[in-house]
């Protein structure tokens, strides 16, 4: 690791730090060892979930899908590109954006990686331009329940009229309608009923 | 106001007495699961049985006379339909006689309350572990005064996971403490792991763990199942706890007993700087006492049902039940 490097966030499961290597910025993400599991099985977690995380991010770099860079991987740890921009939760949502966002999901799921955590704090925006991170809980995966998931999760923190255009977006992947029929049937199910939101 | 508390959701008939907070008595007769599961219309019979007893004892450890009790409280919910209707029966006639008001509780708030109280916590973020419940929670008061959930099992509770591997390694009695006992010096094995942001799986797990048996050794599997479970409800607290901005853990309900289980969760709050509280066995086991109390705080806040509308909900949702006072 860097010795220039600063701390900028700090996740359930791992410290983002901002780095300077060969006079350029770039983010680290390293996860950090818990006390409260045993070594043999926080050691494996964390090789997995590393080598997962780089997997994808490689998978939706190739895709030509709006996204960090990978520039390294460690056992524990990603180097990958700093990104500019505002956070999409800190943004007034306009229906042009919201279709964009709408299609980086559909481009995300047409390459079988369901992002697991895709929500409004995990989309940058910069200049117009829609941009994916964190993909520490994702995974390669065609399955329709997954996709529909991260749908579900986007569309608990839109207003009504902001998850329409979101829809309009997504629309371009192919399975959609199959994803959107499942995201019915899951919020059907009695255990997201009464499942209140905070 | 001195009020008598009703538990009878499962496997206990319990009794307790509170007055303004205080816990007078908690009393219980628990039906012996042996080597087998629960039976409901058994455990049921169970409860008929020793309910007046349990009754008695209660008052008289809390030195006080039937008619001395001004209010009642019962567990509407959730539990099994045949087992709940014991307290409701028997809440619904001492109110009757006594001419006093009677209070639904939601049996999981019951187990969150009491701890809160007993463990002097104001704001916590709360696992809620039990045989047919796993919950992370929040107290949230819009639109009403609630515990939300923020994540939980999407199929079995951690306890009834427990449960059934004890069954199958024919542990006596088959819960979750034998499973304890025999996880003493066991090695890891790796099994399923599954936690998706604040939600946990226990049956990928459970059917891996099945699969041991017999090929490895009882207290490996035992050993290796409490770690993976345990560090899967450690990781989606931690997030849910990093998310709300919590600095306090309450721990509650029947899993809650488990030591490895307490340790994992101190080790979490230390490393936030977080208090963390768990509460004896005696109110985390099933029990009347949490009942009492919850009630207390309804009563006061006229939260009181009709005889005539006093029923018992099994599905008894922690987000759906009102909550009262601090």
């Amino acid at each position: 690791m860097a010795d220039n490097m600063k701390k900028i966030a700090e996740g359930a499961e791992a410290k983002i730090y901002k780095v300077n290597i060969f006079e350029t910025d770039m983010i680290l993400k390293n996860r950090e060892a818990k006390n409260y599991r045993i070594k043999k099985l926080d050691e494996e977690l964390r090789r997995k979930r590393t080598r997962m995380e780089a997997r994808v991010m490689s998978r939706v770099n190739d895709a030509g899908i709006a996204a960090p860079r990978v520039i390294a991987v460690g056992k524990y740890s990603i180097y990958m590109e700093l990104l500019k921009g505002v956070l999409m939760k800190d943004m007034k949502l306009n229906k042009q954006l919201m279709r964009k966002v709408g299609k980086s999901l559909a481009k995300l799921h047409d390459n079988d990686v369901v992002h697991g955590d895709f929500t409004p704090a995990n989309i940058i925006v910069n200049r117009g331009r829609v941009i994916v991170f964190d993909f520490g809980i994702s995974e390669i995966s065609n399955g329709i329940e997954e996709k529909a998931l991260d749908v579900l999760l986007m569309k608990r923190s839109l207003r009504e009229n902001m998850y329409y255009e979101f829809i309009k977006g997504y629309d371009t992947y192919q399975k959609s309608r199959t994803i959107l029929r499942r995201l019915r049937s899951i919020e059907e199910r009695g255990r997201y009923q009464s499942r209140t939101l905070s | 106001m001195a009020i008598i508390g009703l538990e009878s959701s499962a496997h206990t008939f319990g009794v307790g007495i509170v007055d303004e907070g205080k816990i007078l008595a908690n009393e219980k007769s628990m039906y012996n699961i042996g080597k087998g599961g629960m039976i409901p219309a058994k455990v049921a019979e169970h409860h008929i049985e020793s309910a007046r007893d349990v009754i008695v004892t209660a008052l008289e450890k809390a030195g006080l006379e039937i008619r001395e009790i001004e209010g009642v409280g019962y567990t509407r919910g959730p539990g099994i339909g045949p087992c709940l209707q014991v307290a409701q029966i028997s809440a619904k006639t001492i109110a009757k006689k006594l001419g006093i008001r009677v209070a639904m509780v939601n049996h999981s708030v019951g187990h969150i309350e009491i701890t809160n109280h007993l463990m002097n916590l104001k704001d916590p973020i709360i696992m809620y572990v039990s045989g047919g419940n796993s919950q992370i929670l929040k107290r949230v008061n819009k639109p009403f005064s609630h515990y939300s959930v923020l994540g939980e099992t999407f199929d079995i509770g951690v306890g009834n996971m427990l449960d059934s591997l004890a069954r199958q390694l024919k542990l006596d009695p088959a819960w979750g403490s034998s499973i304890e006992k025999t996880a003493k010096g066991g090695k890891y094995i790796d099994l399923p792991y599954t936690v998706k942001g604040m939600d946990f799986s226990f049956t990928g797990l459970l059917t891996k763990a099945t699969e041991l048996i017999g090929k490895e050794s009882d207290e490996d599997i035992c050993m290796s199942v409490q770690e993976t479970a345990f560090s899967m409800l450690c990781e989606a607290l931690e997030r849910a706890m990093m998310l709300t901005n919590s600095n306090e853990i309450n721990l509650c309900g029947g899993v809650a007993q488990n030591t490895r289980l307490q340790n994992m969760l101190q080790s979490v709050a230390d490393e936030h700087d977080a208090k963390f509280g768990c509460a004896d066995r005696e109110f985390n086991a099933d029990n009347g006492a949490m009942i009492a109390y919850v009630a207390e705080k309804m009563l006061k806040h006229e939260a009181y049902t009709k005889l005539e509308n006093c029923d018992v909900k099994q599905k008894y949702r922690v987000d759906s039940a009102m909550v009262y006072g601090r």
